[in-house]
């Protein structure tokens, strides 16, 4: 296995050098000129000359992408060019009030989806199996910003049970802050998690073993407990193992509307000024997060299934 | 699941139980609210307003604007006095304050803040043209100053910039005097040096800190910052050390009646405390008000019609908690830039046609709740060069005028004139906006289509000149009508700021001769002149000047509308007395 994670983590290399690519082509060819944004509204001619001689937009192309390569290698991403912070602690500042909102929030919807979808495929086709079902459709058919408009109107400022809006470093000083974010997300989640999960066990509970199970004469918890939920471990692992570079790369709504100051709202942010080298570090640690997580998957499926061998 | 159960019902607990902060009813605080992230604290990158609002609280210049006459007066702040000028117009002498003290920092020795002098001002407006710093101020400065522009030359092509070089047009007389030589007269220089480009920093902060040092202001100012969160909250504490500096003792007429003379001779700043917190969405910041945990709010879009009324009267409900509403007209203008390099556009009457089909009424009801006013030219009111009697003849929906127009300009019913794309940025309301324009364009033939981009594309789009036509607003950087008047004038063009690339010589001319005269009646009918003569050529299609309207506290005392506000918080005050009896209300 140690060789297999070797292997992976080796794989880094291309994949990073291909994102560096990507990102530099898109950004040379997509983005254009980035001086006369950065400079504002009275910048001249002369002045935006003199920003891309600094910024280093003159060099030869195949420096500039030496340039963004040493970057990814590094993940020294130097400063922003729009705010002039370093990155790396901007991401960090950020990463800490996105993970505090999220992963709680994850771990949380993730167990409620499974007890949920455990009962309904126990339950299936009757009632209480079309009522989560129904639920499920429904929540998934109103958008997400109807749920923030209006929960935060009725929780926080009509009822004051949490706080409108912030955010405090430190627990518990966070949690009056992200505890109505995090129920919003995890209703949010309950939907789509739910059916998923949903189907996945039913796949698994018309399968031969089961049917074996209960004429061995095992209970029907024991069957789903044990079996049916083992079985269907790895595309669930699958499934929630891939959201988590998301959880760290924030929640973009929530984190605006709740005014946390996470890392949801600095891409868009940098797109929005043309601000480079954080598209970059962004797009570089997303792509550094999900082969790592995929590694983590793949991991996990030996831990799920020992029949599955890392080679 | 068992184990997770009772950690579930603490979080729910603390969650419920630590929801509301307790209102401060015994410290002097004031909370206000920024829309934008911070991006942080050096003065001479300070170019968008929000960044000059903070800088303002830690930072000072040699002037300010007084916090209550209007029109916009300079007053001195480290400044002892407004300078004295030689009879060329070319030469200005300072006077510095004595005794004005830097916040205590550990870039001093013993962390004990020194004594601001003229050298600090010297090293100050060098950063500006420092070409290792890029500030965005530079351009108040560039070609100003004698010498200034051959120091930032000399220093691009090395290393280091050294600023003990001394230049002829920044020179220091003695610890509390120094003079500025300017090439050719610059009549808006004080304005520039109240902007927060302009603001007084001290080198050894700059040089302990290093790049760090817009996280670490250390300023003169009334505030000292203990708390920085760019995209949260920002909090600042009186600075104990602060000079003798007093509230004004007159303003405008009225302002005695609406009590922002009480604190009249009061040593500021008069609160302990100011939070700023960041919010970007307008819910949560109409809400927090609402709650008040936010002392005074900007109106916008989707928030107007819940604060005032068609008739632009403050709802009951609001009214009954003490809440007041100020609706100012602002120092900017709207409009709808035609490319003057693209052929179609260098027909007059077709600019003109199009100005008199755009039905401005409708739009300001749609888009502004009718709060704002027909732009008649490029000068905003309240500001000199805008005369209230003039009524430009195209700002006025006429529909059959237009279809003549446009006829004698020969595309009768909009035949043979190709699809027009105006670009705008990807948002829903500026959209709403262009969809608007083509629709009243659509009644008199003509065809416009939407070019949604993002805000870089857009001003890449207009710098590089590949534009049929934008969408745009000015605001004014300092109440000088040049700073419109520069909008138009043919050597702006992009990427300078006439991204119009209007260019007519005849008006070229009128402004230069004007932009080098002093403030005095004649300069101001010179620009009455300029503007009137725009107006009629239809350089654009004019949109609004819109108005500014906020919501203050009623216990929120001396808050008076400013365009240029960031030296106003200091001025601020709150009533404890009337914020405890009404938080009950809340």
């Amino acid at each position: 296995m140690i060789k297999y994670i070797i292997r992976r983590l080796l794989n880094l290399i291309p994949v990073l050098l291909g994102v560096s690519f990507i990102i530099f082509v898109l950004f040379n060819l997509v983005s254009g000129d980035p001086t006369a944004v950065l400079l504002g509204k009275n910048a001249t001619a002369k002045q935006m000359a003199e920003l891309r001689e600094q910024l280093g937009l003159n060099k030869p192309l195949f420096d500039q992408y030496l340039d963004v390569v040493k970057s990814a290698f590094t993940f020294d991403f130097g400063r922003s060019w729009a705010t002039k912070q370093e990155i790396t602690y901007m991401i960090k500042q950020g990463a800490y009030p996105s993970m505090v909102l999220t992963v709680p929030a994850f771990i949380i919807a993730t167990i409620f989806s499974l007890i949920i979808s455990l009962v309904v495929a126990f339950y299936r086709g009757k009632g209480i199996d079309l009522f989560v079902r129904i639920l499920c459709i429904a929540g998934v058919s109103v958008s997400a910003l109807a749920y923030i408009l209006g929960f935060q109107y009725l929780f926080a400022y009509k009822l004051g049970w949490f706080e409108i809006s912030g955010f405090e470093y430190g627990f518990p000083d966070f949690v009056p802050y992200i505890a109505l974010p995090a129920i919003i997300w995890i209703l949010l989640s309950l939907g789509p998690d739910v059916r998923f999960f949903r189907t996945i066990m039913l796949d698994e509970i018309y399968q031969d073993y089961v049917r074996t199970a209960r004429a061995k004469g095992l209970s029907e918890v024991v069957i789903l407990l044990k079996h049916v939920l083992r079985n269907a471990l790895i595309p669930i692992i699958t499934y929630v193992v891939i959201q988590i570079p998301s959880l760290i790369l924030g929640a973009l709504l929530l984190e605006n509307f709740f005014s946390i100051p996470g890392l949801g709202g600095i891409t868009l942010n940098a797109l929005n000024s043309s601000d480079f080298p954080v598209i970059k570090a962004m797009a570089i640690l997303s792509s550094v997060l999900y082969i790592v997580m995929s590694l983590v998957t793949d991991i996990l499926y030996t831990l799920a299934d020992p029949r599955v061998k890392l080679k | 699941m068992k184990r997770l159960a009772p950690l579930l019902s603490l979080m729910l607990m603390l969650a419920i139980v630590g929801c509301s902060k307790q209102d401060n009813f015994d410290e002097r605080e004031i909370n206000l609210v920024s829309p934008e992230k911070i991006a942080g604290y050096d003065p001479i990158h300070a170019s968008d307003q929000y960044s000059g609002n903070e800088a303002g609280k830690v930072y000072e210049g040699l002037f300010e604007f007084h916090p209550l006459k209007r029109p916009y007066e300079l007053m001195p702040n480290l400044a002892e006095a407004l300078p004295t000028v030689s009879a060329d117009g070319l030469t200005y002498t300072f006077k510095l304050r004595k005794g004005v003290l830097f916040h205590d920092s550990p870039a001093f020795k013993d962390g004990i803040g020194r004594e601001m002098k003229s050298d600090d001002v010297i090293y100050s407006l060098k950063r500006l043209a420092d070409p290792k710093l890029m500030a965005k101020g530079w351009w108040l400065f560039d070609e100003r100053i004698v010498g200034l522009n051959e120091w930032r030359t000399k220093y691009s092509a090395l290393d280091a910039t050294v600023y003990e070089e001394e230049i002829e047009g920044l020179k220091k007389v003695d610890d509390y005097t120094f003079t500025v030589k300017l090439k050719s007269p610059y009549p808006q220089f004080l304005y520039a040096l109240a902007m927060p480009y302009s603001f007084i920093v001290a080198k050894e902060a700059v040089d302990h800190f290093g790049k760090e040092f817009l996280n670490h202001p250390v300023g003169t100012g009334p505030f000292i910052l203990p708390r920085f969160d760019q995209s949260n909250l920002i909090v600042y504490n009186r600075n104990p050390k602060f000079r003798e500096k007093f509230y004004p003792t007159e303003g405008e007429e009225g302002d005695d009646k609406l009590g922002l003379l009480a604190d009249a001779g009061k040593k500021i700043p008069l609160v302990d405390r100011i939070n700023v917190h960041i919010v970007v969405e307008s819910q949560p910041k109409w809400l927090s008000f609402q709650k008040g945990k936010d002392d005074v709010i900007e109106l916008k879009d989707n928030n107007i019609d819940q604060a005032i009324t068609k008739e632009k009267e403050l709802r009951s409900e609001h009214k009954e908690k003490g809440i007041r509403l100020i609706l100012k007209p602002q120092l900017d203008v709207t409009f709808f830039a035609f490319n003057h390099e693209d052929k179609t556009f260098q027909n007059r009457k077709l600019r003109q046609a199009m100005n008199m089909a755009y039905n401005r009424a409708e739009a300001n009801r749609l888009f502004y709740e009718g709060t704002a006013i027909d732009a008649q030219g490029v000068i905003p009111p309240g500001m000199g060069g805008y005369r209230k009697e003039f009524k430009n003849p195209y700002v006025k929906f006429d529909l059959e005028g237009a279809k003549k127009l446009l006829a004698e300009a020969g595309y009768p019913g909009g035949k043979g004139l190709p699809e027009i794309t105006i670009q705008t940025r990807n948002e829903t309301i500026a959209r709403q906006q262009i969809e608007f324009f083509a629709k009243c364009m659509d009644k008199i033939g003509i065809k416009i289509n939407v070019g949604m981009n993002t805000w870089p594309e857009l001003v890449n789009k207009v710098t590089k000149k590949q534009h049929q036509m934008y969408t745009m607003a000015w605001g004014a950087d300092y109440p000088d009508a040049e700073n419109f008047l520069g909008l138009l004038y043919c050597p702006n063009q992009s990427p300078g700021s006439n991204g119009a690339n209007y260019c007519n010589p005849e008006f070229d001319a009128l402004y230069k001769q004007a932009t080098v005269m002093q403030d005095s009646p004649e300069r101001t009918a010179l620009y009455e002149k300029l503007n009137e003569m725009a107006a009629v050529d239809a350089p654009w299609v004019f949109g609004f000047n819109r108005t500014r309207m906020y919501l203050v506290q009623a216990w929120l005392k001396n808050f008076k509308f400013m365009e240029f506000n960031h030296n106003q918080f200091q001025y601020l005050n709150v009533d404890l007395e009337v914020k405890k009896e009404l938080s009950k209300k809340f």
